[in-house]
């Protein structure tokens, strides 16, 4: 094994990180606060998972409490990376491996030693040694069974994710994969309120399913943190076979490429319901419009996440307690449906240009005036949103979470259709202020710039629990009895979308040239 | 004649690097053009500029006889470009890139898809079941090519054409591009493939860094006179001429 050379590749990894800081001195200054701000999320978390320990120490549940921790920990983890691709991203290419003195083995180590050392995850190691040292300090375990224990849970964590996220991949690179995907979150969403009430009837009923948990890695984690005799060996060989295991499955899959999904006919075909769809913006748009909704059709992680909107936002208020008093799931309800006019399209649409790639040229290259991309870009992202709160409102007419009258649906569709436009403003100015490239091809892996997660990540939140904020403030601003309040609102979000689209209008022809350097990966 | 292009002192500069100096060419119309330097020289910074790709620093410059600039819609409908870097839609097929070009550039449905068909069959880009990220990088400069003539403009750019194609596509090429100037129109080419420029060219300009101009000339004496005069001394080839104008270099690695 040729260590050195291993860890020359682990060591450019960070290098390339540090040479993009370079271009500018800000970015230098940008780099060592992202860093000590990390450090200083380490230690928070580490401190949290140290209290979670002490409480699952003092509950004297120590190992049930402990399982409940780490598989929650493992849970999370698995979804920030599956679904919002952080620490999947993949540096070095096989190809790109293949330049370099090393053997298959070796390039797979490089490639995963690389994964693994992503900031995301010392984030979750950090969540999970705290809470084996809190066990530690309070006498329920060993600190060296605990410690091996987290080690060997962290290792099962990434490769967990690293099998599951090669899944999904190859599911939604097949026709049809992205509905299946859909359905069987679906069914997972619902797992837990299916599972409720007949738990409370027969607890004794899922004890075997209670039985399979125990082998399960945060199971095993917790066993190995909680004992000191061969209990301990017992969890940590769990681990240790969920390593193998996961480990031999990975090889497999990673030797066996998805393949190239290829046209079912070898027939040009001319016709197009894209360019049909595009015309609804007018003929002057239809084109370009119909580009945008081509090229991102067949973008899998598009059609990953685009469908996923609508059940997202409907869990989110499935999954929010039945027994919770009716104002808490009415503002609860009212969030979700907030966010659904732009969380499918809201990670591309503030890095329209990321994943063109060559073709950002090309784009410049049409006789037109430039800024249409850009205006032809910001109206598919609008049309696809606009698209999903009408089916969401179907939903919320069919299943109601809280008593609907009409004021309400109002004020539900409206807030909806003004973040909608805020966020897809927004969204303009971050496109051309901090764009990234982007790897088309990849199903997974978070590929946007901080401020562009930022704005993802934060605008979600803000509409998620933006309305038991204000309702804490003031009660009745999101109350339905003030709904009419929404159509100022609606005016305000147009209005300043518009504002925005003619303000970038001007600012991507002044850019165009930076962004073009960027997205042919000279910037 | 009528000058198809026409650069007035141009310069590019990126912060305080000088990418064109003082550049001005004319180019006639119905003229096979090649615009030659080394590496770095600002030949594909100088088609930037005539294309709307990027806003020169100073100077002007004219198309067909218009000022060129970014908002020059009406003139990009009458220019063809093939840039260095094709900027291909790596998700389309190249039909689909192919009737989207066309459609951009305002050719009705029915001659879109004849010339689509025309083109893929003439260029042998049958393969339909390929997207233009699985094509080879041969394939991809013909489609390139394809997108840059599919409208029949009246100027083409076309930077660095003939690499990585195979000899039968750059022989098919060529005729196009000879039958194209003998309509009267205009081919504005770079190439570091001097034989090519040489036995394809009328005109020939070569630049050096900064995107200097060093020299611009007839190259049809090579074939008939046998010699490009200059700075005294006689040229037997096109290749000759480019290494006295932008420096020989030889350096003697001895573990080479």
């Amino acid at each position: 094994m040729n260590l050195e050379l291993i860890g020359e590749l682990v060591k450019l990894r960070y290098k390339l990180m540090w040479a993009k800081t370079r271009t500018r001195n800000g970015k230098i200054a940008l780099f060592f606060a992202g860093y000590i701000l990390l450090i200083m999320v380490i230690v928070i978390l580490a401190a949290g998972g140290l209290g979670a320990g002490i409480v699952a120490v003092r509950s004297g549940k120590g190992y049930r409490m402990a399982a409940a921790i780490l598989g929650g920990f493992f849970l999370q983890a698995i979804l920030a990376t599956v679904l919002l691709g952080f620490g999947m991203g993949a540096i070095f290419s096989e190809g790109e491996m293949r330049r370099y003195p090393l053997v298959e083995r070796e390039r797979v180590l490089v490639r995963h030693l690389i994964g693994i050392l992503d900031p995301f995850w010392f984030l979750i190691l950090a969540l999970e040694l705290g809470l084996a040292l809190g066990m530690y300090f309070f006498g329920a375990g060993s600190f060296w069974l605990g410690l091996i224990a987290v080690l060997l849970l962290f290792v099962t964590n990434y490769l967990f994710a690293r099998v599951l996220g090669q899944l999904v991949e190859r599911l939604v690179s097949k026709k049809g994969g992205s509905t299946i995907l859909l359905g069987l979150i679906m069914c997972l969403g619902l797992l837990p309120s299916a599972i409720q009430p007949q738990l409370k009837k027969n607890s004794q009923a899922f004890r075997p399913v209670v039985e399979v948990l125990r082998y399960s890695p945060p199971a095993g984690a917790a066993q190995a943190m909680t004992h000191v005799d061969s209990e301990a060996a017992v969890g940590l060989s769990i681990l240790l076979g969920w390593i193998v295991g996961l480990g031999a499955v990975l090889v497999i899959l990673e030797k066996r490429p998805i393949r190239v999904r290829v046209a079912q006919s070898t027939k040009l075909s001319w016709e197009s319901p894209f360019e049909r769809m595009g015309a609804f913006l007018g003929p002057e748009n239809a084109i370009l419009v119909g580009q945008w909704l081509r090229f991102y059709s067949r973008n899998n992680r598009f059609r990953m996440l685009y469908p996923l909107a609508l059940p997202i936002c409907a869990f989110l208020v499935i999954l929010f307690p039945k027994q919770a008093p009716e104002n808490s799931r009415y503002l609860a309800s009212l969030g979700a449906f907030t966010i659904v006019g732009f969380m499918g399209t809201v990670q591309f649409a503030v890095n329209q240009f990321g994943y063109v790639g060559g073709g950002f040229r090309r784009y410049l290259l049409l006789p037109t005036n430039p800024a249409a991309v850009l205006r032809t870009g910001s109206y598919t992202f609008l049309m696809l949103g606009s698209v999903l709160i009408p089916a969401a409102t179907l939903i919320l007419l069919l299943f109601p979470p809280v008593p609907l009258d009409w004021h309400t649906v109002v004020l539900f569709v409206g807030c909806a259709v003004t973040a909608m436009f805020v966020m897809n403003g927004i969204a303009l100015w971050v496109t051309l202020l901090a764009p990234r490239k982007g790897n088309y091809d990849a199903s997974f892996g978070n590929d946007l710039s901080f401020a562009a997660n930022v704005v993802v990540m934060g605008g979600m939140f803000a509409l998620l629990f933006g309305p038991r904020a204000i309702a804490g403030v003031w009660p009745h601003a999101v109350g339905p009895d003030d709904w009419w309040k929404v159509f100022p609102l609606i005016l305000i979000a147009i209005f300043f979308y518009f504002a925005s689209l003619r303000k970038a209008e001007t600012m991507f022809v002044v850019r165009r040239e930076a962004l073009l350097a960027m997205m042919e990966g000279r910037g | 004649m009528e000058n198809a292009i026409r650069i007035s002192n141009l310069v590019k500069k990126y912060g305080t690097v000088v990418a064109v100096e003082n550049l001005s060419l004319e180019v006639q119309r119905g003229t096979m053009f090649g615009f030659l330097g080394p590496n770095g020289s600002g030949k594909s910074t100088t088609i930037g500029c005539m294309t709307g790709l990027l806003d020169p620093t100073a100077g002007a410059i004219e198309i067909l006889g218009e000022r060129f600039t970014t908002e020059s819609a009406g003139l990009k409908r009458r220019m063809g470009v093939m840039p260095e870097t094709l900027g291909l839609f790596e998700p389309l097929y190249a039909h689909e890139f192919l009737l989207f070009i066309g459609r951009m550039f305002g050719l009705d449905e029915a001659t879109t898809r004849k010339r689509v068909s025309e083109l893929l069959a003439a260029l042998e880009l049958t393969d339909t079941s390929k997207m233009l990220s699985e094509y080879s990088t041969g394939m991809r400069k013909r489609v390139a090519f394809a997108a840059a003539v599919i409208h029949s403009p009246e100027v083409l750019f076309l930077d660095e054409p003939f690499e990585s194609i195979d000899p039968a596509g750059v022989s098919l090429m060529k005729q196009w591009l000879r039958r194209f100037t003998d309509q009267g129109r205009t081919v504005f080419i770079t190439s570091h493939v001097l034989e090519t420029v040489e036995r394809l060219c009328e005109k020939v300009a070569i630049v050096t860094r900064p995107g200097k101009l060093v020299w611009e000339g007839d190259i049809t004496v090579l074939a008939r006179v046998g010699a490009i005069e200059y700075d005294g001394k006689q040229f037997d080839a096109l290749e000759a001429l480019f290494l006295h104008l932008t420096g020989e270099r030889y350096t003697d690695l001895n573990w080479l």
